[in-house]
């Protein structure tokens, strides 16, 4: 997997947010927010390519959690990655 | 008028106008005189001899646009200003923009560069307005090409006070005009800046400066003046009177909608980006929600008095 290289993650004050422009006639861009853990891994992990063994790994080695919460909790982040299309679609 | 040494014989024109510091140049192969097209562009002008480089250069021409239109991406069909006159397309190395001209067949058409650092407006001769439509042409290809110099228009009206400057900013018909006039009215030593679309400059030393250009909307405020800029408040029409300030993601929300980058280009939206996100750290951002009324302008003077 790959998170989309052009996507920038921004820290604004105490807030971790990525910047999304619309591609449509009508602008619907979107800010997404990041909490501290989400923005670090998002660090990183971009823009190089990468396994969700790889996003635990990272995780286990960074925070103090057992394996089994950061297997959830890196598949929570992934299913919220593929829903709102932060990944790139050309590495699946 | 002027006539430089020039590398393209059928100039017959060529003006250079600094906004914000960055200079735009504007050439002509027409016979209109452009000081009478741009009234709004004389406070602007400035002399070749003061030129280093230029953000963009813009040439009007009476030379038909003649490309085909095959291949053309329509990306946009909407505008506040033009209605349904308006079409911007994408192209392999260019982009168009197109407006309608009112109650005459013609149609004029812009095009620019990806990165708006050279445009060519093709003159429609028997249209009504031209003035309105290249002046607000030559604040597309502004406000796309400042943004890689370190400046970015933005949607708002400006009271300039001493050596401040605060920005006001809505939806359109939200009342920036209308609160800014009662500043004008109840706060003293108000004067307007920008009444529409003001310059946000980041100076080499990081300060943040705002500054007047020819492009003010519905009212004639066009001055090439500048002022600090100490804060930027979005309005929201309400039944009461407050203020609050906004940081973090807040304050990134609270600005982004006003200002103006082609959501289409990478390059250039990401530079609005940043420059967002050095604005907002460095200027207080509030939220107004207010009346039509002398207390608001009281409540905001003193708010910002103390941000």
């Amino acid at each position: 997997m790959k998170l989309r290289k052009e996507l920038k993650l921004r820290q604004i004050g105490k807030d971790y947010i990525i910047v999304e422009p619309g591609q449509d006639k009508v602008d619907l861009s979107k800010v997404y927010t990041l909490n501290e853990t989400a923005a670090w891994l998002w660090e990183a992990l971009h823009p190089q390519e990468f396994t969700k063994e790889e996003m635990v790994e990272k995780l286990l080695e960074e925070y103090e959690v057992s394996e089994e919460q950061a297997s959830k909790d890196v598949q929570k982040l992934l299913d919220i990655f593929e829903s709102q299309k932060l990944l790139d679609e050309n590495y699946k | 008028m002027k006539n430089e040494t020039n590398p393209n014989p059928s100039v017959l024109q060529s003006f250079y106008y600094s906004i914000a510091n960055c200079t735009l140049e504007v050439q002509s192969d027409t016979e209109i005189d452009l000081d009478s097209l741009l009234p709004s562009f004389r406070d602007f002008r400035t002399d070749a001899s003061q030129v280093q480089s230029s953000i963009s250069n813009v040439l009007i021409t009476k030379e038909r646009f003649d490309k085909p239109s095959t291949g053309a991406k329509l990306l946009s069909d909407i505008s506040i200003v033009w209605g349904n006159r308006f079409k911007f397309f994408e192209m392999s190395d260019e982009y168009v923009t197109t407006i309608m001209s009112a109650h005459s067949p013609g149609t004029w058409f812009m095009t620019s560069k990806k990165d708006f650092s050279q445009s060519t407006i093709h003159w429609v001769y028997d249209s009504v307005a031209p003035k309105e439509i290249v002046s607000w042409l030559l604040m597309v290809t502004f406000a796309q090409s400042a943004l890689l110099h370190k400046t970015i228009l933005i949607h708002a009206s400006v009271i300039e006070r001493g050596t401040e400057g605060y920005a006001f900013l809505g939806k359109s018909g939200t009342g920036k005009s209308t609160h800014s006039n009662l500043w004008l009215e109840h706060i003293p030593g108000s004067k307007l800046l920008n009444d529409d679309n003001p310059a946000v400059k980041i100076e080499e030393d990081g300060t943040v400066r705002i500054y007047g250009t020819p492009w003010s909307g519905k009212t004639p405020c066009y001055r090439n003046v500048s002022a600090d800029l100490r804060a930027i408040v979005r309005l929201k029409q309400a039944p009461h009177n407050k203020m609050s300030w906004q940081s973090g993601q807040f304050a990134f929300i609270a600005l982004l909608p006003s200002c103006s980058a082609l959501r289409w280009n990478q390059d250039l939206f990401a530079s609005m980006a940043d420059l967002v996100e050095h604005i907002v750290s460095n200027v207080p951002i509030g939220e107004l929600e207010c009346l039509p009324n002398a207390d608001a302008a009281y409540l905001s003077a003193s708010e910002i008095k103390n941000a």
